[in-house]
């Protein structure tokens, strides 16, 4: 048990970063971006296509495969940020939805729909506990996702860009009258939760399933990880996407409930719903 | 004239199968078993027209729904249950029906994007288990028996258009109807939903349900044609494409979902012939998915544009020039609705405190005071709203409480002070939801042309701004409630309408045996309507009286007239 859940953080880690992406994208661009992990798993695609393909040295096809994935995301953003300004969150989140397919087709057409042959960035163990070996990937994962929580947290609250960007996310055409510049600062968003994300997914990814559809559908217990928090409190996303990884992880261990380790995320997301509900609420103010 | 309108869906439904039977004789066998793909992606795609395109839910599940007609048609025909395979595709829907529910029910009560998070999980859940534990009889290789009538290709072919039709027509009379108006109004305003007694819940689960029961045939549908269900037919990544499909086609319009079907056999098999990867498909669907979402206009109203041309642009509006019979006013009776001691504050603000509101039997009680007295909070309050409020409300001796949707059913409506009303409908279908009770054609129409609104059959997309309040305000009189709250009607409609609709309004309650609470702005209607007035001023009842006593206070002339307008 213990050793599935420990074995289950290093996912756990990637949940949680995921989360934190979402979790912000939600606060201050208004969208549940459900193309998250997609980019990220793009990004790493062409890192590794880069890497096997050309013989790129791979730190260098990582870090083209982690600005690339940004520049999808700003791209995305730009989109979004042009055409749908005015548009409700629904809608909004609705486009990244087209382009999850997007982006999903796409990786097939130019890397197969088969699981790549990742080169691991880091490998081994970092120490064991009471037995119970926990890796490197492991301990770097969750250590990225508590530090991008605390330093999102650190910047929203403590800095200039901080405060124009709750503004923003508050009252974004009060705050464009006020002179703040909305356009550029949504895509600076959009391209900081792109970048952390195809850097965690490449963390990641060589020790997981990851064949396209596996890594883009990620998305799916990062956002019930997002949920906890309630899209919008980043220590509950984190606290969420590690809780979560352990016990997919303790359940894999039994094969008589292998298959609930596919439905506890969205076992998670119903759970969380109908504690959430109980409170009646009602769309747009008046 | 209404029987022959009444037979245009019958008709086209004819000729619909006579087209189909055309097609299964003539076409060549191959594209005979394409054309069974097609219809079954039309049924998907007409579920996910009710569910996104008319109720606005995002459905990424659709294919799971699919999976579970599938896997029921499986299960019977491995256990042989009698009936054939007609009943086990209904019993496909139903399962399917029940599942959409079970899904659903957590899921609606928080708005929007998380209904879609709930179903994506689930689609990527239901991708990997059925992998793992496969369809009934799969492999066994235990073949799905198609009905007797039609077991070859070409009949099978007939069979679908049929179960295509019988699903249309039932999309069509489910959308013209109850269920259907709720589903355009829930996805326009919740609020405007439940302000007219009608369940939140209800209308989204309703149509999710119908959704997922047309999934769930369409998945009985494609494992006859191909014998045996294959958990690659109903990935999470296809229910993602079926979704962007019926986005970028519009496929609330049963036309339209069937060309997108067309498009989803198309697509792929055009660009196999010319020796493009067919994953192509799907990128071409994102991007096209995109350009419509970000209001570049989709694909379905562009080729609709082209077959219907445009009929009229014109916008209707209100007529209320014409001179209507006076009605003799009947005296105010005792109160009917009585509100003491109202207090409601969102955090350290407070809104409103201890406001007492009485009105009368018969009578028109005015609501006026300066922007921010909250007057609209007030409203809020007492239609149930703002659940924290505190205070207490009767309604003709009753204790008022509850859901917005109870206080309505319990004889209060209100209208907003925003538009409420749905685009998708037309005039009168929206007044026949709206009063919630059997109207005859003349009440409706007497009542449209009393207020000076479009005709019935007018498309609200083609009425403007202050004729849809009215609509709206007509729609609830015809409820016949005790009370009907009213939140600035005239807001919308231009300056010397004011006094006309105020005429009309005076007669209200003899009309239509209906007691007002009117908020509004301007003096001239209020002095030419109401009886009685309270006047409000930060959240607290200033005066309040028979009207000319309550306008020659000095202290309402001080707090709301200010100096600039003398009485």
């Amino acid at each position: 048990m213990l050793q599935g859940a420990l074995a289950g953080l290093a996912a756990g880690g990637l949940y949680a970063v995921l989360a934190v992406c979402l979790t912000l994208m939600s606060r201050l661009v208004r969208v549940v971006n459900f193309a998250q992990s997609a980019t990220g798993m793009f990004g790493c695609y062409v890192a590794v296509f880069l890497a096997v393909h050309l013989g790129v040295p791979s730190w260098l096809a990582t870090l083209a495969g982690i600005l690339l994935g940004g520049a999808l995301s700003a791209v995305l953003g730009w989109i979004v940020a042009t055409w749908l300004a005015e548009a409700d969150t629904g809608t909004r989140s609705a486009t990244t939805v087209a382009v999850l397919l997007l982006l999903i087709s796409l990786a097939f057409i130019l890397f197969g729909n088969k699981p790549q042959p990742f080169h691991p960035l880091l490998a081994g163990p970092a120490f064991t506990i009471g037995g119970v070996v926990v890796s490197q990937v492991t301990v770097l994962t969750v250590a990225l996702a508590v530090l991008v929580a605390l330093a999102c947290r650190a910047v929203l609250a403590r800095t200039a860009l901080g405060v124009r960007l709750r503004a923003l996310s508050e009252r974004p055409t009060t705050a464009e009258l006020l002179g703040i510049p909305a356009r550029p600062l949504s895509v600076g968003v959009w391209t900081a939760t792109g970048v952390i994300a195809t850097l965690a997914v490449s963390i990641v990814a060589p020790s997981q399933s990851n064949d396209p559809t596996s890594l883009a559908m990620l998305v799916v217990p990062a956002a019930a990880a997002a949920l906890l928090g309630g899209f919008r409190r980043l220590d509950l996303a984190v606290l969420g996407g590690l809780v979560l990884g352990m016990a997919q992880g303790a359940v894999a261990q039994s094969d008589r409930l292998s298959v609930l380790r596919y439905f506890l995320p969205f076992l998670v997301i119903v759970a969380l719903l109908l504690w959430t509900q109980r409170k009646e609420v009602w769309d747009a103010a008046r | 004239m209404r029987l022959a309108e009444r037979l245009v869906p019958f008709a086209v439904a004819a000729a619909a199968v006579a087209v189909g039977y055309a097609l299964s004789v003539g076409l060549a066998g191959y594209f005979v078993y394409l054309g069974v793909s097609a219809v079954v992606a039309a049924i998907a795609l007409l579920g996910l027209g009710v569910v996104t395109g008319t109720a606005g839910m995002i459905s990424l599940c659709q294919l799971t729904f699919a999976a579970v007609g599938a896997f029921v048609v499986s299960a019977c025909n491995v256990a042989g249950v009698p009936g054939g395979f007609g009943t086990w595709l209904l019993l496909g829907g139903l399962a399917a029906a029940v599942a959409g529910v079970l899904v659903g029910l957590p899921a609606l009560r928080l708005r929007g994007i998380t209904l879609a998070v709930v179903t994506l999980g689930l689609a990527a859940a239901a991708d990997l288990t059925l992998v793992q534990i496969q369809f009934p009889g799969a492999t066994e290789g235990l073949s799905v028996e198609r009905p007797e009538a039609f077991s070859d290709d070409r009949s099978y072919f007939l069979f679908a258009v049929l179960v295509l039709v019988a699903c249309g027509l039932v999309v069509h009379f489910l959308r013209r109807g109850r269920w259907g108006s709720s589903w355009h109004l829930v996805a326009f305003s919740e609020r405007g939903t439940a302000a007219v007694g009608a369940g939140v819940r209800t209308s989204k689960l309703t149509a999710f349900a119908v959704s997922a029961a047309l999934g769930g045939i369409s998945g009985g549908l494609l494992t006859g044609q191909v014998g045996l269900a294959f958990p690659a037919s109903f990935t999470a990544i296809q229910s993602l494409a079926l979704y962007v499909l019926a986005i970028m086609s519009g496929a609330h319009l049963i036309d339209m979902a069937v060309f997108g079907a067309l498009l989803w056999v198309a697509v792929p098999e055009l660009l196999k012939r010319w020796g493009v990867p067919q994953d192509w498909g799907f990128v071409v669907f994102g991007v096209l998915g995109v350009q419509a979402l970000t209001g570049r206009g989709n694909l379905g109203t562009a080729v609709r544009a082209l077959w219907y041309r445009r009929r009229s642009g014109r916008t209707a509006g209100v007529g209320l020039t014409e001179p209507v019979p006076d009605v003799a006013p009947l005296p105010p009776g005792d109160p009917v609705l009585e509100v003491r001691g109202l207090s409601v504050s969102f955090g350290h603000v407070t809104a409103l405190s201890e406001v007492d509101i009485t009105v009368p039997e018969h009578g028109i009680l005015g609501v006026i005071g300066p922007n921010g007295a909250g007057k609209s909070t007030l409203v809020d309050a007492i239609s149930g709203f703002l659940p924290r409020a505190t205070g207490t409300a009767t309604l003709g001796g009753r204790p008022l409480t509850g859901s917005p949707a109870r206080r309505a059913r319990a004889g209060l409506r209100r209208t907003f002070q925003q538009d409420r009303v749905p685009p998708g409908l037309t005039v009168g279908a929206y007044v026949r939801f709206v009063a919630r009770r059997r109207l005859t054609g003349r009440e409706l129409d007497g009542a449209l042309v009393f207020f000076g609104c479009p005709a019935a059959r007018t498309p609200l997309s083609r009425v403007d701004a202050g004729a849809r309040r009215l609509v709206e305000v007509v729609g609830h009189l015809l409820a016949k409630p005790r009370v009907l709250l009213l939140d600035e009607p005239a807001a919308g409609l231009p300056h010397e309408e004011h006094v006309a609709f105020g005429r009309r309004l005076r007669q209200v309650p003899a009309r239509f045996g209906v007691s007002v609470l009117l908020i509004e702005h301007d003096l001239d209607l209020v002095r030419s309507v109401c009886d009685t007035l309270t006047v409000l001023d930060f959240g607290r009842v200033l005066a309040s009286g028979p009207q000319a006593d309550v306008l020659a206070d000095p202290a309402v002339l001080k707090a709301y007239m200010g100096e600039t307008e003398l009485l």
